[in-house]
C-alpha cells in the first residue's frame, strides 16, 4: 500500500503552504532503492529542497536493526511530525542526525551537510532528544548559560549571552523560574527549559523529541502555538511525538515509521485522504443491529459491528449500544438511512466519520489488530449481545477498519 | 576548546559542589599537617624518626600537606570522574554534543577545565598546610627560619609542583576509568578499587612492580621521589607517559563511541 501521492487530488494544505513539495514513500519503495541519484529522482525532490535527507539509513545493534534502510526527506520550512510506536527507531534516528551515533549503513544531508560531519551544521540545529537533560544542581539560566557559552554565543560578552539567554527563558515563558534548581522543576518546566536550550543558537533546523510531555494543557498550547509560530517564520521544525491529536493539530508534514522502516512520509492531509470514510449507526434497538449489518452486507458494503464503543445509555441493560459502521463515504448516508427505515429499523444516531491520525496511525502500525479482536470475542460474550453476521467485518484478516 | 573549557566551569563552580571539594581537601591538609607536627619525637609510618630539626629544613614546609598527597589523588580522582562521568548518566553530554560537535575539542576542553580545578584544590590545600605550619612549628620547636628564605620558597614551590604532578596523575585514572564506564559511581569505585588495594597489594607481594604501577608512580611524583628507591626522573618519566596514555585512550574511546546515554 503506498500512502501520500503528491498527484492525490484530494491533497490540500493545512496551514500556510510552506512545503515545497509533497514526498510520496512508502514501505516498498523506503526498502527498495539503494543508490542516492535513485532516490532523487524518485522522491522528487532535490536535496537541496530539504532539511533532512537521508538514504538508506540504518543502524544495527548486534542482530537487531533498530534503524532500516529509512528514506528520509524533510522540506525545509515545514513543521513536520515524526511518530511511531515506541522502540520504532525515532530516536535512534534523531541521534544519527546530530551525529551523536554512527550509521550502520547509508548516508544522509543536514542542512545540505553530511552527518558524518555534524560540526558542518549542528551549529544551525536545536536539539531536544529523549527529554530535557541539565545539571541538576544548576539554575535554569545557568544551564542555559553553560550552553551559550559552549556555542559561543556571544563570545566573551557575557551580557550579549546573558541577553540571549533572556531571550529564550521569556520565549518559553520561563523567566520567573529561570534562577531555581533545575532539580526543583516540574516536568512541565524541565520541557520549557529543553526547548530553551535548543532555540538557543536560533536555529534553522529544530528537532526536537517529544517536547509536550508533561506540559498541562495550556502549556501544550503554548507550545503549539509557539512551534507553529517558529515554523512560520521559516524555520524547519522537526517534531517526534506519542500525541498525534498533537501532531495532528500542529504538523503540515509526517513521516511515520515502524520497526526501524519507513510507513509513510507526506503530508498529514495526503495520508488522511487515503484513509476511507465511514458512516457509524447505532439502531434504536440493540436487536436490529444485526439485522441492519445483514442490510449493508447486501448492498456490498464492507460492514462491522462493535459491541463495546457506542455512547452510554442509562435505560438500557448494558452500559453501551452496538455501532454499526458501514465503509462508505459520507454521500450514501442518506440512502443507508432510507435503507434502514424501509426495513423498519430506526436509527437513533447516524454520523460520518473520517478516519484521524490516531487510527491511521494504528491502523498502519498493526495495533488496530489487537482492538478487533477484542471486539470480536465480546460479540461472541454469551451476554445478549449481538453477534455479528458472517463476513461483516470482525475478522481482523478482513478488515482496514479503525475503531468505531 | 576554550568554548568548551570556560562551559566546564559553569558546573564546577556550583557552590555545594566547589565548597564541598575544597572543604574535603583543606580538612586532608589539616589532619596531614596537625599528625606531622604532633609526630615530632615519634616514628613515622615507614618507621622513620620525625625530629623537629628535619622539619626545620626548607623542605620542611610541605611535609605537612605532602603526608597526605594519597587523600589530594584521591579527591582529584573522584572529582574528575564525578564530573566526566556525570555528565554521562545525566544526560547533559546530549545537549554539550549538540552545542559542541567536535568531540576531541569538548572533552580537551573539559579535561583542561578539570585539571585547573585539580591544580586550585592542591593550592588551597597547600596554602592552608603552609598556614597550620607555621602556626604548629613553634609549639613542637621547629624553627621556620629555614622555610621563608629562597631555598624555602624553592622547596615550596617544587613540592606544590610535585603535589599538582601526582594528582593530575590520579585525575587521569578518573577520567580514563569515567570515559569507559559512563557512571560516576562505577567509575570512582572501580578507580579507587584499582588504585589503592590493588597495586599496594601488587607492590606488597612483588616489590619490584612499585617501578612500573601508575599508582605507585604518582605517589612517586607527588612526593618528590621519597616514598621509594627509585630516581625521581624515572618515576615523572613513567608517570607522565601512563597519564598520556589514558588521557589518549579516553579520547579515543570518547570520540568513536555512540552517544547511547
Amino acid at each position: 500500500m503506498t500512502f501520500g501521492s503528491a498527484t492525490d487530488p484530494a491533497h490540500a494544505h493545512r496551514g500556510p503552504a510552506r512545503v515545497p513539495a509533497t514526498s510520496p514513500a512508502s514501505m516498498d519503495t523506503a526498502a527498495g532503492m539503494d543508490t542516492a541519484a535513485g532516490m532523487d529522482t524518485a522522491a522528487g525532490m532535490a536535496r537541496s529542497d530539504t532539511a533532512i535527507w537521508t538514504r538508506g539509513l540504518s543502524k544495527r545493534y548486534g542482530a537487531r536493526r533498530a534503524v532500516d534502510h529509512l528514506d528520509l526527506q524533510v522540506p525545509r520550512g515545514a513543521l513536520s511530525g515524526f511518530v511511531g510506536p515506541n522502540g520504532a527507531g525515532k530516536s535512534t534516528t534523531l541521534r544519527m542526525l546530530l551525529g551523536l551515533i554512527r550509521p550502520s549503513a547509508g548516508h544522509g544531508h543536514v542542512l545540505g551537510e553530511p552527518i558524518t560531519e555534524p560540526d558542518r551544521y549542528l551549529h544551525r540545529v536545536g536539539a531536544m532528544i529523549e527529554g530535557p537533560t541539565f545539571h541538576p544542581g544548576l539554575s535554569g539560566r545557568r544551564n542555559l548559560d553553560q550552553l551559550a557559552i559552549l556555542r559561543g554565543i556571544g563570545g566573551w560578552q557575557r551580557a550579549r549571552r546573558a541577553r540571549r539567554v533572556e531571550e529564550v527563558l521569556e520565549q518559553v515563558g520561563l523567566g520567573k523560574r529561570a534562577d531555581d534548581r533545575f532539580s526543583s522543576y516540574s516536568l512541565g518546566m524541565k520541557q520549557r527549559l529543553g526547548i530553551a536550550a535548543a532555540l538557543l543558537p536560533d536555529p534553522c533546523l529544530l528537532i526536537l523529541d517529544e517536547p509536550t510531555n508533561g506540559l498541562d494543557p495550556a502549556g501544550i498550547r503554548e507550545i503549539r502555538a509557539l512551534l507553529g509560530q517558529l515554523a512560520g517564520a521559516g524555520m524547519t521544525v522537526f517534531v517526534s511525538s506519542h500525541l498525534l491529536t498533537e501532531v495532528e493539530q500542529i504538523c503540515d508534514h509526517l513521516v511515520m515509521i515502524n520497526n526501524g522502516r519507513m510507513l509513510f512520509q507526506g503530508h498529514v492531509t495526503d495520508l488522511l485522504a487515503a484513509e476511507d470514510p465511514r458512516i457509524l449507526m447505532i439502531p434504536e434497538h440493540d436487536a436490529d443491529a444485526r439485522r441492519l449489518a445483514g442490510l449493508l452486507d447486501d448492498e456490498g458494503l464492507r460492514v462491522e459491528i462493535d459491541l463495546c464503543s457506542g455512547p452510554p445509555d442509562a435505560s438500557a441493560t448494558r452500559g453501551r449500544r452496538p455501532v454499526v459502521t458501514a465503509h462508505a463515504p459520507e454521500g450514501l448516508a442518506a440512502h443507508l438511512n432510507r435503507l434502514a427505515m424501509r426495513a423498519g429499523i430506526t436509527l437513533r444516531s447516524l454520523r460520518t466519520q473520517r478516519p484521524n491520525l490516531e487510527e491511521t496511525f494504528l491502523r498502519v502500525t498493526g495495533e488496530i489488530d489487537g482492538d478487533l479482536v477484542r471486539s470480536a470475542q465480546a460479540a461472541q460474550a454469551p451476554d445478549g449481545s449481538v453477534p455479528p453476521p458472517a463476513g461483516a467485518g470482525l475478522d481482523p484478516a478482513h478488515s482496514r477498519g479503525g475503531a468505531t | 576548546m576554550i568554548t568548551a573549557f570556560r562551559a566546564e566551569w559553569v558546573p564546577l563552580l556550583r557552590p555545594r559542589f566547589l565548597l564541598g571539594t575544597l572543604g574535603a581537601v583543606v580538612a586532608c591538609a589539616v589532619l596531614g599537617t596537625v599528625l606531622t607536627f604532633f609526630s615530632v619525637g615519634h616514628q613515622d609510618f615507614d618507621g622513620d624518626p620525625v625530629t623537629a630539626a628535619a622539619l626545620s629544613r626548607p623542605d620542611g614546609l610541605i611535609q605537612g600537606v605532602e603526608a597526605v598527597s594519597i587523600l589530594l589523588g584521591v579527591v582529584a580522582l573522584s572529582v574528575v570522574a564525578a564530573s566526566l562521568a556525570g555528565d554521562h548518566s545525566h544526560g547533559t553530554l546530549r545537549n554539550q554534543l549538540v552545542a559542541q560537535p567536535h568531540r576531541a575539542r569538548l572533552l580537551a576542553g573539559k579535561l583542561l577545565a578539570l585539571a585547573t580545578f585539580v591544580v586550585v584544590v592542591v593550592a588551597a590545600a597547600t596554602i592552608v598546610s603552609v598556614g597550620l605550619s607555621f602556626l604548629l612549628a613553634p609549639t613542637r620547636g621547629v624553627s621556620t627560619a629555614g622555610w621563608s628564605g629562597w631555598a624555602g620558597l624553592a622547596e615550596l614551590g617544587t613540592g606544590f609542583v610535585n603535589l599538582c604532578l601526582g594528582s593530575l596523575g590520579y585525575a587521569a585514572i578518573g577520567a580514563l576509568a569515567a570515559i569507559l564506564l559512563r557512571g560516576p559511581a562505577a567509575a570512582i569505585a572501580v578507580a579507587l578499587a584499582y588504585a589503592l588495594p590493588v597495586e599496594m597489594l601488587i607492590s606488597r607481594i612483588y616489590h619490584p612492580a612499585r617501578s612500573w604501577l601508575p599508582v605507585q608512580l604518582m605517589q612517586e611524583i607527588a612526593t618528590g621521589g621519597a616514598a621509594y628507591a627509585m630516581p625521581y626522573a624515572d618515576a615523572l618519566l613513567r608517570g607522565v607517559l601512563y597519564a598520556g596514555v589514558m588521557v589518549l585512550l579516553a579520547l579515543v574511546i570518547f570520540r568513536r563511541r555512540d552517544m547511547t546515554a
